[in-house]
């Protein structure tokens, strides 16, 4: 038997995580909120991909409900490694990690060491991901880290050009699969993701760096401000019929 | 008047002949024109030799080998495109020669002659510009190899009328291949989207702390890209996608999404360019 594992949060990450760690054999429990985590656990994942007070106050309190676990592996999409390991008084046990729905579909995952983190936080970090069937990925540290940066950045740009009226969302999406022969067109792929996911890795950039090559789409942040965040609520670039429903 | 069954392909080089090839497999004929008889001795020949591997792995028959090839035809005089449908030209990237060119085009061929350009990064606005009838002017961009890419953007610059998209669109399709209707910007559709993909991890590798194996594995094995965007660059060419990004970030009036990197551009002034020179971000052993 593994070590026990919590997985923190309300999102299909989290639900992704549970399903991966629980098929995996391992002992896992789901938790809205720090306060519910039981203190025994060895390993937390914080699945929280924005949301400032709401994450901050997460680390915060795991703190104090489970001090003896050997790792708090989270969700650095938004923010960098270091910056969510400064929210706890423990940083030397935060290591980030940064991927996209659907895990299942991820053979790798990437983490990341924030400035204070220990080399048995990372070591522990590794074992879980490994521990799961996937492989990990050390990588430096920054808001989405490589594959979530790299395709939140070509979403925007599809976003953009969809707005300029350049062509359809349709015809975008089957320009891209066919003339690059990426796996899914950037609209639909971004739909499948959660646009707000995607606007928290490029807005998390544009801070974190202050470069304006990571200015957010205008289209992307109406999308996300209107709710229409993707497949899990039915529309998001496209329209995708009632949730869960697979005529899309 | 113009023939509706024959398509007229300027430049004999792999974009060239990849068109020309397309377009006779697509039961059209062709008339593939360059300057020199040796660029057309080695762009016919490309063309041959595929069909021929083709009649050899069985997609096709003796029968539809010499039909296909009899429908090809090359050309060192421009009038041999005097009355075809439509002209494609995939000359050189640059805007003078393409812009002369044009202007020839519109001298030669008849009237309702549609002239294309297969430009993936210049203005189909200013090529039409050349032109007394900027009206039957398009932008029809192929992928490389044109043969395997389904993609054909057909653009629609500033002065193009309506009827010509409509017209190239119909005959990308009996191309066999699939048309998408892009306006004439900057990249289009594909070059502009795809930008951060080499771009942003470019980025990443110049801030240090990742190597291009890392970074190329990641996108392969989380993203499921075919490729990772270090060894896809080593297959296009670095020289290539290095002035591809310049152009586009000169046409954007240098907006700082489409900075070229310094550490791209290094490999490049060193002659290391990829598969092809034996280096580029990996080594070939060549």
């Amino acid at each position: 038997m593994g070590p026990s594992l919590a997985i923190v949060g309300d999102n299909r990450m989290a639900e992704d995580w549970f399903h991966l760690a629980r098929d995996g054999g391992l002992t896992v429990h789901r938790y809205g909120g720090a306060a519910e985590v039981d203190p025994a656990t060895a390993v937390v994942v914080d699945t929280l991909p924005h949301g400032l007070e709401a994450k901050k106050r997460l680390l915060e309190d795991l703190d104090g409900t489970v001090p003896g676990a050997s790792v708090v592996l989270t969700s650095c999409l938004r923010w960098s490694a270091t910056t969510i390991a400064c929210w706890s008084r423990r940083p030397e046990r935060v290591v980030g990690f940064a991927t996209f729905h659907p895990l299942a579909q991820r053979d790798v995952i990437e983490l990341a060491r924030g400035l204070d983190t220990a080399d048995e936080a990372v070591r522990a970090a590794e074992s879980l991901v490994r521990g799961l069937g996937k492989e990990s990925a050390l990588v430096k540290d920054a808001p989405g880290l490589v594959f979530p940066r790299i395709l939140s950045l070509i979403i925007n740009e599809a976003a953009r050009s969809l707005d300029e009226g350049i062509a359809t969302a349709e015809e975008i999406d089957i320009a891209l699969r066919l003339g690059t022969n990426y796996p899914q067109g950037p609209l639909r792929w971004a739909d499948e993701i959660g646009l707000d996911e995607v606007l928290a890795v490029v807005e998390g950039l544009q801070e974190e760096t202050g470069d304006d090559r990571y200015r957010p789409a205008p289209l992307l942040k109406k999308l996300v401000a209107s709710g229409r965040l993707g497949e899990a609520v039915g529309r998001g670039f496209h329209e995708h019929g009632e949730p869960g429903d697979d005529a899309a | 008047m113009a023939n509706e069954n024959r398509i007229g392909v300027i430049g004999a080089g792999t974009m060239g002949a990849g068109i020309a090839q397309v377009a006779v497999q697509g039961g059209f004929e062709a008339v593939l024109y360059d300057i020199a008889q040796e660029f057309l001795d080695r762009g016919l020949g490309r063309i041959r030799g595929f069909i021929e591997r083709s009649r050899e792995k069985g997609n096709i028959d003796e029968d539809q080998e010499r039909r296909i090839l009899s429908r090809l035809k090359g050309s060192l005089a421009l009038e041999d495109l005097a009355d075809a449908t439509l002209v494609i030209e995939a000359a050189t990237e640059n805007l003078e020669i393409k812009r002369e060119l044009f202007q020839k085009l519109d001298a030669t061929c008849a009237a309702e002659t549609l002239l294309a350009t297969n430009t993936s990064s210049l203005s189909v606005t200013a090529i039409g510009g050349a032109v007394k009838d900027a009206s039957r002017v398009l932008g029809m961009h192929f992928f490389n190899p044109a043969p395997l890419m389904a993609l054909v953007e057909v653009v629609q610059g500033e002065l193009t009328s309506d009827a010509t998209v409509a017209k190239a669109v119909d005959i990308v399709g009996r191309f066999g291949k699939t048309p998408v209707r892009a306006k004439d910007t900057p990249g289009f559709i594909v070059n502009r989207i795809a930008r951060p993909f080499y771009n942003e991890a470019l980025r990443i590798l110049s801030e240090g702390g990742v190597d291009v194996g890392t970074v190329d594995r990641v996108m392969r094995q989380a993203g499921g890209f075919r490729m990772g965007p270090f060894e896809l660059q080593d297959l296009i060419g670095i020289d290539i996608n290095f002035t591809a990004t310049e152009t586009l970030y000169r046409a954007f009036f240098e907006d700082p999404r489409f900075r070229p990197s310094p550490l791209q551009q290094k490999l490049y002034l060193a002659g290391h360019l990829g598969r092809k020179t034996g280096k580029g971000f990996y080594d070939y052993g060549a």
